[in-house]
């Protein structure tokens, strides 16, 4: 297959995405308003006490902003993304005629995965700028973030929600439900991760949490407890490995059942 | 038989047998589809039909038997042999929050670069140019149809390949779309294969069917052949003022194989070819009869096709109808 026509299939596989509104808007819902929210009521009890409420801005809000962005707005709005990207094609019956064109099934199920990253970090982009934004226009005085934790700030969101994202296509590609995607993924995402994670008795056992090793990622610390419960200590190479695993099962298993499904 | 392809079919298919569990959905299928004549591949709901498409497309694996697409086989050559196919299989579906334009552009993508030339034309071809920008989901279902054969043309196909295709069209829509599949096969010199259980239609659209129940080809040929029970029969219904001497002159003559009564006049098998009608008539006259009837049964594939489906109901006399 020529780069043509993986570009053009990546780009028509963004297109059904892009012009999906009901995705889009709630994906960028999840993944502004938030940040929105947090911004506007960090200012006005900011503004009301001053020396009782940091400033909504500066480093601070910064970090606080982007956990909310990276570690928990950012993955659900992955997790939509993504499970629309896998099982887009089966749920509107289009995945028979894309089969028809003789074209490979592996192709079919390869170009889901960048056109949802596409989709994905431009919506994460959209957060991270609001964040951006809010760090600067809020700071009050306060010292503001680098240029270089700013760049490696924006490299952590994508990365987690990238992993997120791409993990979502895996597995909505072998459920091949939309709707049962989505419910155990963010199942798994609000619920089962951090509860695992918070059970010290699982000892390294929660290093396979795959919130925990993108957390490993951070440029600002997440604190004994992070957004959503402890944060498991881990090594940069456990980390990687985590996550490499997690991408490769469900990429393979997705790639596994678009390749031997009935169409 | 030999797993070499002829160079003649556009669908060749051997012993092909699909089986769910316990249930057997196609049984040792041989299927024969010539090039360039449009196909109908016949049989009541629940018959095989749509598995056999979805067999034939790669949509789902056969449990046994050979076919060929195009003359590759299918599956090893499976890429190549769908370049010039279009299929529709059963209802054609699209992505509904997309319009018809970008529709086809998605299919395109995954075709080529060529395919994506040939959006405006197909477009252009069913006539839904005009609608193009709009989303399918404000599309009719004859809308759809075609939108449906729109993205079949974008394979620049010598094979296309409708499951139930006039299903939901209204008559105005059913006729638009006969004339597009006779305009394919004359004008163009494509292949269609369409499946349906709309005897009529199959009988009006297509040049040649095959006839299947059960998950079996039951006879497949031309469709005056089909008709006829595979063999060329010509019948005429006569009136004529005296049935005792009409029925005299008949049985005499060399031109006629059987002569009957029949609830509509007298049911006459000829010798030969419908032109010998003529010279019935004419012996009929010397003979003193007076002809206030003539005219020739048109064999109904109805008939056929309710007689070979109607005695399936054993395994014995689907044996006997095989013979």
């Amino acid at each position: 297959m020529s780069a043509t026509i993986a570009a053009n299939m990546i780009g028509a596989d963004f297109l059904k995405l892009r012009k999906k509104r009901g995705t889009l808007i709630w994906a960028l819902v999840l993944a502004l308003a938030p940040l929105l929210i947090f911004f506007i009521v960090r200012a006005a009890q900011h503004s009301s006490s001053p020396t009782a409420n940091p400033a909504a801005g500066g480093v601070g809000g910064y970090t606080d902003a982007l956990r909310l962005l990276a570690m928990f707005f950012g993955p659900l709005a992955a997790i939509m993304i993504g499970t629309d990207g896998g099982a887009g094609d089966i749920a509107s019956g289009v995945f028979r005629d894309l089969v028809v064109t003789g074209r490979s099934r592996l192709a079919l199920f390869a170009a889901r995965v960048p056109a949802a990253l596409a989709l994905c970090w431009l919506v994460v982009g959209a957060g991270y700028l609001l964040t951006i934004l809010g760090t600067y226009l809020f700071a009050s005085g306060t010292p503001t973030p680098d240029g270089a934790l700013l760049a490696n700030g924006l490299g952590f969101a994508l990365l987690s929600t990238g992993v997120v994202c791409a993990v979502a296509v895996g597995f909505a590609s072998l459920t091949a439900s939309r709707p049962a995607a989505l419910t155990v993924l963010i199942g798994w995402h609000l619920v089962a991760s951090p509860i695992l994670a918070s059970i010290s008795s699982l000892g390294s056992t929660r290093k396979i949490v795959l919130s925990q090793a993108v957390a490993h990622f951070s440029p600002v610390s997440l604190g004994d407890r992070g957004p959503r419960g402890v944060t498991v200590a881990m090594g940069g190479g456990t980390a990687l490995v985590v996550l490499a695993l997690w991408l490769a099962a469900l990429l393979a298993l997705g790639a596994w059942r678009t390749r031997t499904m009935d169409a | 038989m030999s797993s070499q392809p002829s160079a003649e079919l556009a669908i060749e298919t051997s012993g092909l047998t699909k089986r769910f569990g316990e249930r057997t959905a196609l049984d040792g299928v041989d299927l024969r589809v010539p090039r360039g004549c449009a196909f109908g591949f016949l049989g009541p709901n629940g018959a095989g039909k749509t598995t056999m498409i979805r067999t034939l497309l790669g949509l789902t694996h056969a449990s046994a038997g050979t076919m060929h697409l195009l003359g590759h086989p299918v599956p090893s050559e499976r890429g190549q042999a769908l370049q010039r196919v279009g299929a529709i299989v059963e209802e054609p579906r699209f992505h509904m929050h997309l319009s018809g334009r970008e529709n086809l552009g998605v299919v395109a993508a995954a075709r080529g670069p060529h395919a994506h030339e040939l959006i405006g034309p197909s477009l252009a071809r069913v006539g839904l140019s005009e609608r193009a920008e709009e989303k399918v989901k404000r599309y009719s279902m004859g809308m759809r149809q075609r939108l449906g054969v729109a993205r079949c043309l974008l394979a620049d196909p010598m094979l296309l390949i409708l499951d139930e295709p006039t299903n939901g069209l209204d008559p105005g829509g059913i006729q638009e779309f006969r004339e597009m599949i006779r305009s394919m096969v004359e004008q163009e010199g494509r292949t269609v294969f369409i499946s349906s259980h709309l005897l009529d239609e199959v009988e009006k659209t297509c040049d040649a069917a095959a006839i299947v129940d059960r998950g079996k080809v039951v006879t497949q040929g031309a469709m005056a052949e089909l008709a006829a029970g595979g063999e060329e029969r010509h019948e005429l219904i006569l009136g004529v003022d005296d049935v005792e001497l009409a029925l005299g002159v008949l049985d005499a003559s060399d031109l006629v194989l059987e002569a009957r009564r029949a609830d509509e006049g007298l049911r006459v098998v000829l010798a030969g070819a419908q032109p010998t009608a003529a010279a019935v008539n004419a012996e009929l006259v010397r003979g003193g009869v007076g002809v206030t009837r003539l005219e020739p049964v048109r064999q109904s594939l109805e008939r056929r096709f309710l007689e070979i489906t109607s005695r399936l109901d054993s395994p014995a006399d689907a044996h006997e109808v095989l013979r």
